[in-house]
């Protein structure tokens, strides 16, 4: 060993020292965040000596309110015996002058704290509903745009797959609930995934290219590995059936998409709704900023428990998932040119996966508060002794949410992007940039309607486990307080396929020989025109469960009509909107096929009304969070925290209604600004500098 | 691609007719149903939104876009469009009062130590109503839904405190006749166990307690398909057991002893429930000269909780539960009107109004003041 090696050797020596020292002072500074998971009557503790200090002072301050003239008596009667004192810690914790300063409440100026709150979480869930949705609506996109390259036909295989687990969840929870297929979950998630990965590595080999036979073939694969791995003793028909069902779903997309003819329109469309997305994404993180500092100010003390309950999501799982989303965002955006020109898609398309994987996880983990704050889990006195933090996060309405958001934030997507193109449509002059953005609002408005066909199924599914947990929030939302509010939902829902299909028929106004489904279709409007009635029809007019002061009694619908609002009229109603919206949207199809259409010459109503649609969705959707946020009524978390705040009552319909329109029309006005940045104002600056309008193609292999 | 444009004039010309006759009809019609008139606008307003979509769909194409201004105001058009839909629905759709509500959350919890009666009966009531019972069952008149049965004419009151709380506790145990469907045998919440406190279920209970009618016998079934207890073999069996003195609950009372067992009268004077033309008593003031077969469940219930003066016959409403006495009820009408001869049920009488139920206080039908 050299004289040289020595002080290297020390130096070595010093910095491990350091580290372990750090390591040692980073956990005890931890101890805060852990000492939630630990369980009591565990004997390790990893609270370090103040924490310990201050919780055993905390302990003698509550015995000291109990007790306190008794204490004082002690006090005297020890110091009376002559006892040595016990040394005074309080150094150690006192915080100084701030613990006798009370800052008087603050009240957000013209709103009040709740509305600022209110506004705060539904801009910043909209904005975070649109980086969710729209990157789902982004890689099916790019996926339907990229040449079948070799590395694009293997990331297919896994995009086909990821899509494979969404729709066949979404179709198995449909039969799990709405049939009672038990697990029915399970059989359609696995079924489907599995068919679609089969059928995709065997066409990825060229094998299986025939639609039937990848179907049938994907059906019988996929039931056999649902049924091998969903834990039930006994095999029922009806799983069977689901499971290949579903198979038969994941071979079909699977083998559609991979001999699909790509077009390069998907993937300039793609690309110019990604340029959106990322700016979407700051103002996601901006107004998540704000909505955790409004609330900081105006419900410190819940928002502080709120944390507390969830301090493994919050300071670790939270900022991993988001930070990880951050960079896998912008290699996303940032990458596909250069991926592109690298012939590199297949990478490309991965990456945006991932994106929605992780997107997906961040929307499921912010989802537990979300739902323990409605439905914590029972019983309320167990919360920190018995369960852990997984219990309290995977609530009895966790899945059910994430489940309709799920299926919510694409139906979001569809419809933004129609609005995009409207925007667009009507921002442009070129003739062939007409065309395109008309065929853009076709793409997003298909998208959105189809998607938003299980939207009701998710929300009865959301409803119905409502009521399993507590009846009393199912009935203040269906029949109480919030009934009129519902009401407004059935009119808004009747709103939305309306102005769908009116879109349709000006759609069809530009094909040729279309018209010969006009007449149907006019009878599908009549149809239509009175499934919305029913769904409108209330049991009674007044906005309560009994009538209350200044409300007329007599508006009650008779027993023998009383039929009409109910949950079988209803689901009449809904299943008419939804086969008359299937029906046409069919004779659209068929009408594309058989007709030329004329792209670029849409009639601008249709283009109105896509911003319509789009508008109505967004403020159904906003509607809709205002009722499950209020349906808590005056619990921050129902039956745990109580809100004690003079805003605790339920604001009226109207109130609530001009309310939502506000916060709606704020997120348009950024919206447009967005879409102006992202899209418009790039374009025009490349069609001065004579730059092609379209992103690079991709080089060939 | 050609399509023949109109003009908004020829666009409503047969639409506008339409519209006004259906709307007529529409109007007519659910009158005629007994649909309340705010029913009757909704429809209406539905039938003009029908005309405004096919006056749509038939408009002649819009006209592109002249600048940047017409397309800002186009835009902004296609938002206020909505915008002012939805604000003016929520605001035209029937409020409540936030500050009522307010009030209520702000009451102190109900702790019955100190209060009388009557206030712990109005406290039940109110957690009858915070808890949404409402929701499912009926209390006479008040109330929307027949999900669960109505506990009014059901006369929910009539049964014991100890059965009333199981009920409440434990709902699955006891299935209420007509709702054994597997919809209905899961309908009701198991949780007030935990949600309520032993002073609000007592509360509760003391208001559930004053659910009965003096004027008619208690109803089953759920709607439409009920019937009254007059008509239901399982109590008149129950009658039965409590004419001839064997339930346990009304030890000391035996209908037989004088009516006798099988319907002949053992003792002088004693009312002979075989002949259905035996008119009611002449010795109460209340007298109605109608012959059995027409008594109406009133003067049935009056005669036996009351007691007929200068008889025999005591008042057995200040002795037995009056649960049981309407059984018995039931069962001697069996006498003159056996079951297994009626060819058609007893009608389910209407359901009391507000005003009959306060009568049944002011004529003092209740031998206890609470109702």
């Amino acid at each position: 060993m050299d004289a040289a090696q020595i002080p290297q050797k020390k130096l070595t020596s010093s910095i491990k020292l350091t580290f372990l020292f750090l390591l040692f002072y980073g956990l005890m500074h931890l101890a805060p965040a852990l000492s939630v998971n630990i369980g009591a009557g565990t004997s390790f503790t990893f609270f370090g000596p103040q924490i310990v200090a201050a919780e055993e002072d905390e302990d003698e301050e509550e015995d000291e309110d109990e007790d306190e003239d008794e204490d004082e008596d002690e006090e005297e009667a020890e110091a009376g015996d002559g006892e040595p004192e016990e040394e005074d810690l309080s150094y150690l914790y006192d915080i100084g002058p701030a613990k006798e300063i009370q800052n008087a409440q603050f009240v957000f100026p013209g709103l009040g704290n709740r509305k600022a709150t209110w506004m705060a979480a539904q801009l910043h869930i909209l904005f975070a509903s649109f980086i969710l949705g729209c990157p789902m609506f982004v890689v099916i996109m790019e996926v339907m745009g990229a040449r079948r390259t070799q590395g694009v036909r293997k990331s297919i295989i896994l995009s086909n797959v990821f899509l494979g687990v969404l729709i066949g969840t979404v179709v198995g929870i449909i039969g799990e609930i709405i049939i009672g297929i038990h697990l029915g979950v399970l059989y359609g998630m696995w079924a489907c995934a599995f068919g679609a990965l089969v059928v995709s590595s065997l066409n990825y080999f060229h094998k299986l290219m025939d639609v039937k036979s990848s179907a049938l073939a994907a059906g019988v694969v996929g039931t056999i590995f649902a049924c091998l791995v969903t834990p039930v003793e006994h095999l029922e028909t009806s799983a069977i059936i689901l499971a290949f069902v579903n198979g038969i779903v994941g071979g079909l997309l699977a083998n559609l998409i991979m001999f699909a003819e790509a077009d390069f329109k998907f993937e300039r469309l793609a690309h110019e709704i990604t340029k959106v997305i990322g700016i979407c994404y700051s103002f996601t993180a901006l107004t998540g900023g704000l909505f955790l500092l409004v609330m900081l100010v105006a419900y410190k003390d819940f928002i502080s428990y709120l944390v507390n309950t969830f301090p493994v999501l919050f300071m670790i799982g939270y900022p991993t998932l988001f930070i990880l989303e951050t960079i896998v965002m912008y290699i996303y955006v940032y990458s596909w040119e250069p991926l592109n020109k690298s012939n590199k898609k297949g990478r490309h398309i991965v990456t945006g996966i991932v994106l929605n994987i992780l997107g997906l996880t961040l929307l499921c983990a912010l989802d537990g508060p979300a739902t323990f704050m409605q439905t914590p889990p029972k019983p309320y006195g167990e919360l920190f002794t018995v369960m852990s933090e997984w219990d309290r996060l995977t609530t009895a309405t966790w899945m059910p949410l994430n489940y309709h958001r799920l299926v919510g934030n694409g139906t979001f997507g569809g419809f933004m992007v129609g609005i995009i193109a409207a925007y667009m449509y009507l921002w442009s002059k070129d003739p062939k940039e007409k065309e395109y953005y008309d065929w853009v609002g076709y793409m997003g408005n298909a998208i959105g309607v189809m998607i938003m066909i299980p939207l009701p199924a998710m929300g009865y599914i959301f409803v119905a486990e409502i009521y399993q947990y507590d009846a009393t929030i199912g009935m203040y939302i269906m029949s109480d307080r919030e009934s009129m509010f519902m009401l407004v939902q059935g009119l808004l829902v009747g709103t939305m396929f309306i102005a769908s299909n009116v879109y349709m028929w000006i759609s069809m106004q530009r094909i040729e020989n279309a018209q010969r489904f006009f007449p149907f279709m006019k009878i599908g409007f009549v149809l239509i025109i009175i499934a919305a009635t029913i769904w409108f029809t209330p049991r009674r007019f007044f906005a309560t469960m009994l009538p209350e002061p200044g409300m007329n009694p007599a508006m009650v619908l008779p027993d023998n009509l009383a039929f009409l609002a109910l949950m079988v009229a209803k689901n009449t109603a809904a299943f008419t909107l939804v086969a008359i919206t299937l029906i046409n949207y069919i004779f659209y199809t068929i009408a594309t096929r058989t007709g030329k259409i004329h792209w670029g010459k849409i009639n601008p109503l249709g283009l109105y009304t896509l911003i319509f649609m789009g508008f109505s969705d967004i403020w159904l959707m906003s509607w809709m969070g205002t009722i499950r946020e209020l349906s808590r009524m005056n619990w921050h978390i129902y039956k745990v925290f109580k809100d004690v705040t003079p805003e605790k009552f339920t604001p009226a319909l109207g109130e609530s209604g001009f309310f939502v329109t506000i916060i709606v029309w704020i997120f348009f006005l950024i919206m447009t600004a967005i879409i102006w940045l992202g899209i418009k104002y790039p374009k025009s600056k490349e069609e001065k500098e004579t730059v092609p309008v379209e992103a690079t193609p991709q080089m060939a292999e | 691609m050609e399509i023949k444009e109109k003009t908004f004039r020829q666009n409503i010309k047969f639409k506008l007719p339409v519209f006004m006759v259906l709307s007529g009809i529409i109007w007519v019609v659910a009158g005629k149903f007994n649909f309340p008139i705010w029913w009757q606008i909704e429809f209406v307003a539905f039938a003009f939104v029908g005309l405004v979509i096919f006056i749509i769909m038939d408009l002649p194409a819009m006209a592109p876009e002249k600048g940047p201004v017409q397309t800002t105001v186009r835009l902004l058009g296609a938002y206020a469009v909505p915008s002012i839909i939805f604000i003016t629905v929520t605001a035209q759709l029937p409020q409540f009062d936030p500050l009522y509500e307010l009030e209520k959350l702000n009451r102190p919890p109900i702790k019955l130590e100190g209060l009388a009666g009557p206030e712990v009966i109005a406290a039940g009531r109110e957690i009858f109503e915070s808890n949404k019972c409402f929701n499912c069952h009926k209390v006479f008149w008040e109330g929307n839904s027949d999900r669960g049965p109505n506990l009014g004419s059901k006369q929910i009151g009539l049964y014991s405190t100890d059965y009333i709380k199981e009920q409440i506790l434990n709902p699955r145990k006891d299935q209420a006749p007509g709702f054994e469907d597997k919809k209905s045998k899961k309908a009701m919440p198991t949780y007030y166990g935990d949600d309520l406190s032993d002073d609000e279920l007592d509360a509760l209970v003391a208001f559930l307690k004053t659910l009965r009618d003096p004027t008619h016998i208690p109803v089953e079934g759920k709607f439409p398909n009920q019937w009254t207890w007059w008509d239901d073999p399982k109590i008149v069996a129950e009658g039965k057991v409590v004419y001839e003195g064997l339930e346990p609950q009304t030890e000391g009372l035996n209908c037989a002893v004088c009516h006798g067992t099988n319907g002949i009268p053992l003792m002088t004077g004693a009312f002979d429930f075989r002949d259905p033309n035996n008119m009611d008593t002449t010795k109460m003031p209340d007298h109605m000269p109608l012959p059995l077969k027409d008594w109406p469940d009133e003067l049935y219930y009056k005669r036996v909780t009351r007691g007929i003066d200068a008889s025999p016959m005591a008042p057995w409403g200040m002795i037995f539960p009056h649960l049981y006495l309407w059984k018995a009820e039931a069962y001697a009408r069996t006498f003159h009107d056996p079951l297994d001869k009626r060819t058609e049920k007893r009608p389910v009488p209407p359901i009391p109004t507000k005003e009959e139920i306060a009568r049944w206080t002011t004529d003092g039908l209740f031998l206890d003041p609470l109702l």
